[in-house]
C-alpha cells in the first residue's frame, strides 16, 4: 500500500471550497439571470426582496448587454429543438 | 425544496458557509445544523415539524432506557414499545386509509356495509424514512452497537440532518451519531469528487431522467392502452433507466452535499444493472435500504438460522415489507413478493450442486445478468403503474399491441444509453477525476465546475419531473 501524495491546501480548506462553489454560483446567475429575477419576484410579495431583485436585474441587463444570457438561451433552444422539444 | 432549484442552491449557499464558520463551536453547528434541517422540512409542511420532534423525543427517551443496565426490567418492552411507537405513525399516516379500504372491500364482499370512515390525512414528505432512521438508533442502541445518546440535540439531528432526511441514503445511527462528537475536518474529504457527485447528480436527473419521464414514460404509464407494444415494452426499460438516474441522482447530491458540509454518508448505488443474480441486485441497489432490512426486519426474523422453509419464508416476508415500505399499494406489495420470490429462487439456485458444477461458466454468468436485468425491468413496471387494474392493462397492451402506431421519441434511445453508460461508469473514474481537480487551482475547480453546470442547464429540459422517491 503505498501512501497517497498529500492534497494541496486549497483542495482542504473549506473555505476555499466556499469560494469555488459561490464563483461558479456567480457564474451561472451571469450566464442564465433570468430564473434568478423570476425567483426573486415570484418571492417578494411584501417587498423585502427589492434590493437583491434589482441588482439580479442588473446583472439580468448586463448579461444580455454582452451577449452571454441570448447565447444561452439559443443554446437551449437548440438543444430542445434537437431533441424534439416542442413547448420551447 | 428539492435539490435541483435555486431555493435549494441559495439555501446550501448559505448553509456551507456558515456551517464551517461554527466549525470549532460544535454544540453550536449542531443547533444551527438542526435549525437548518428543521427550516427545509419546513418548507413543505411545517406542521409536520411536531411529528419529527416527537419521533427524535421517543428514541431519545428509548434510547436511554434502553441503554441502561443490561438488568433493568422490561428492556426489551421499552425497545417493542418505541418501535411499534414508530411505526404506528408511519401506519397512521402512511398505511391506515389503505388497510380501511381493504377492510370495507372485503365486508362489501360478505354483505356488510361497515360504518368506518377513511381518515384523509396527508402524508408526511420523508415519514418512510425518518422512521427507519428512528428505529436503526434504538435498535442500534439496544444491541449495543452504540451508546445512548446523552444529548437531544443528537439524536434529532441525526434524524433530521436534511440531506438525508427527504429521500435518504439511510444512514445507520452507529454511521452517523459518532461523526457528531467533534468538529470536522475538511481534509477527510475530496472536494473534487464531491463536486463531481453533485455535478453528476443533477445531470442524471435534470437531464437524463427529467426527459425520459416527461417525454415518454409518464404519458405511457398515464394512459397505456394507447401505445403500441413497442412503445410499451421500450417504456418499461425506459423507466428502469429513469429510476436508476432519478434515484441515484438524489443519493449522489445528498452523499456530495453531506461530504461538502463534513459528514459522511454511505453509498447507496453500486451498478446495480450489472447484478448476477437477484441477491447481487440488492447488494448493489438501494444498498441503505437493503442493509436496513436486512440487520433490523430479516436478522432479527431468524434469517437463514432455521433451514431453507424459513429462510424462505423470512426472504418472502422482508421483501414483501419492503415493498409495502414504498407506499400504501397493492402494486408495491406486488413488487416486493416479486423480488421476494425471486430472492428464494435465486438462494436455493446458489446453494445447488448445478450451481457449484456450471455457476462459474462464462455461458451461466450471461443467463443470470439476462434474467436478472430483464425481471428486474418487469417488476419496475407494478412499482410504476398506478394501481393494479393500470399494471394489467399494461401487460394487455403488451399482448394485443393496442393497434396504436409507434410514438416513441427517437431522443428516448440516445438517453436510455447515457442512462446505461452512467450506472456502467466506475465509482473509481470518479475518484481519479476528484483527485485530478484536488491538485489544480480554484481557478481550474471553477472553469470545470462552471462548464459542467452550463452544459446542464442548457440541456435542462423545460419541464421537470419530482424525484421519485420524494412521494415514499
Amino acid at each position: 500500500m503505498t501512501d497517497r501524495p498529500p492534497k494541496p491546501a486549497s483542495a482542504t480548506s473549506p473555505w476555499s471550497w466556499t469560494r469555488v462553489i459561490y464563483a461558479v454560483f456567480a457564474l451561472a446567475v451571469f450566464c442564465f439571470p433570468s430564473g434568478l429575477v423570476e425567483w426573486l419576484d415570484e418571492h417578494n410579495a411584501s417587498g423585502w426582496l427589492s434590493a437583491p431583485l434589482a441588482i439580479a436585474r442588473g446583472v439580468d441587463a448586463v448579461s444580455t448587454a454582452v451577449g452571454l444570457e441570448p447565447a444561452g438561451q439559443q443554446l437551449r433552444k437548440w438543444f430542445q429543438a434537437a431533441v424534439g422539444e416542442s413547448d420551447t | 425544496m428539492l435539490f435541483p432549484t435555486i431555493d435549494f442552491g441559495l439555501f446550501f449557499a448559505f448553509s456551507l458557509a456558515l456551517v464551517w464558520s461554527l466549525n470549532p463551536y460544535n454544540t453550536l453547528k449542531k443547533v444551527v445544523l438542526l435549525a437548518l434541517s428543521l427550516a427545509f422540512y419546513a418548507s413543505w409542511n411545517w406542521r409536520f415539524l411536531l411529528l419529527l420532534l416527537a419521533s427524535g423525543a421517543i428514541s431519545y427517551v428509548v434510547g436511554l432506557y434502553v441503554d441502561a443496565a443490561a438488568k433493568r426490567p422490561f428492556r426489551r418492552l421499552a425497545l417493542g414499545l418505541g418501535v411499534a411507537l414508530d411505526l404506528g405513525i408511519l401506519a397512521y399516516f402512511k398505511y391506515l386509509d389503505f388497510f380501511i379500504a381493504q377492510f370495507i372491500t372485503l365486508a362489501h364482499a360478505f354483505g356488510f356495509d361497515p360504518p368506518i370512515e377513511f381518515v384523509n390525512v396527508t402524508l408526511p414528505v420523508a415519514i418512510s424514512f425518518l422512521t427507519f432512521h428512528a428505529i436503526s438508533y434504538i435498535v442500534d442502541v439496544y444491541r449495543g452497537r452504540l451508546p445512548a445518546s446523552r444529548s437531544p440535540l443528537d439524536i434529532v439531528l441525526y434524524i433530521s440532518f436534511f440531506p438525508h432526511l427527504v429521500a435518504g441514503p439511510i444512514v445507520r445511527a452507529h454511521e452517523f451519531l459518532p461523526q457528531l462528537a467533534s468538529p470536522r475536518r475538511a481534509g477527510d474529504f475530496s472536494f473534487g469528487e464531491n463536486l463531481l457527485l453533485i455535478l453528476g447528480g443533477l445531470f442524471k436527473k435534470m437531464v437524463i431522467a427529467n426527459y425520459i419521464s416527461v417525454r415518454f414514460v409518464d404519458p405511457v404509464f398515464t394512459d397505456p392502452t394507447q401505445f403500441s407494444r413497442f412503445d410499451l415494452i421500450v417504456a418499461v426499460y425506459a423507466y428502469a433507466v429513469q429510476i436508476y438516474a432519478d434515484f441515484s441522482a438524489y443519493t449522489d447530491i445528498a452523499i456530495g452535499v453531506a461530504a461538502l458540509l463534513g459528514y459522511r454518508f454511505p453509498q447507496n448505488f453500486n451498478q446495480p444493472y450489472r447484478a448476477l443474480g437477484i441477491g447481487d441486485f440488492w447488494r448493489r441497489w438501494h444498498m441503505t435500504l437493503s442493509n436496513w432490512l436486512r440487520d433490523y426486519l430479516y436478522i432479527p426474523l431468524g434469517g437463514n438460522r432455521h433451514g431453507a422453509l424459513a429462510t424462505a419464508r423470512n426472504l418472502l416476508l422482508t421483501m414483501v415489507l419492503g415493498g409495502l415500505w414504498h407506499g400504501a399499494n397493492w402494486t408495491f406489495l406486488i413488487w416486493g413478493a416479486m423480488h421476494g420470490a425471486a430472492l428464494v429462487i435465486d438462494h436455493a439456485w446458489r446453494r445447488s450442486d448445478a450451481f457449484a458444477r456450471f455457476g462459474s461458466r462464462p455461458i451461466a454468468r450471461v443467463v443470470d445478468w439476462t434474467l436478472t436485468f430483464h425481471f428486474v425491468c418487469f417488476a419496475w413496471l407494478f412499482f410504476r403503474a398506478p394501481s393494479l387494474d393500470a399494471a394489467t392493462q399494461f401487460i394487455a397492451g403488451v399482448w394485443t399491441d393496442n393497434g396504436a402506431p409507434n410514438t416513441m421519441p427517437m431522443i428516448v434511445l440516445p438517453l436510455i444509453a447515457c442512462g446505461a453508460l452512467t450506472q456502467i461508469m466506475p465509482s473509481r473514474t470518479r475518484v481519479a477525476i476528484g483527485a485530478v481537480l484536488d491538485n489544480r487551482g480554484p481557478a481550474i475547480q471553477v472553469a470545470c465546475a462552471f462548464a459542467l453546470l452550463y452544459f446542464i442547464i442548457v440541456m435542462a429540459p423545460t419541464a421537470s419531473a419530482p424525484f421519485i422517491y420524494f412521494q415514499f
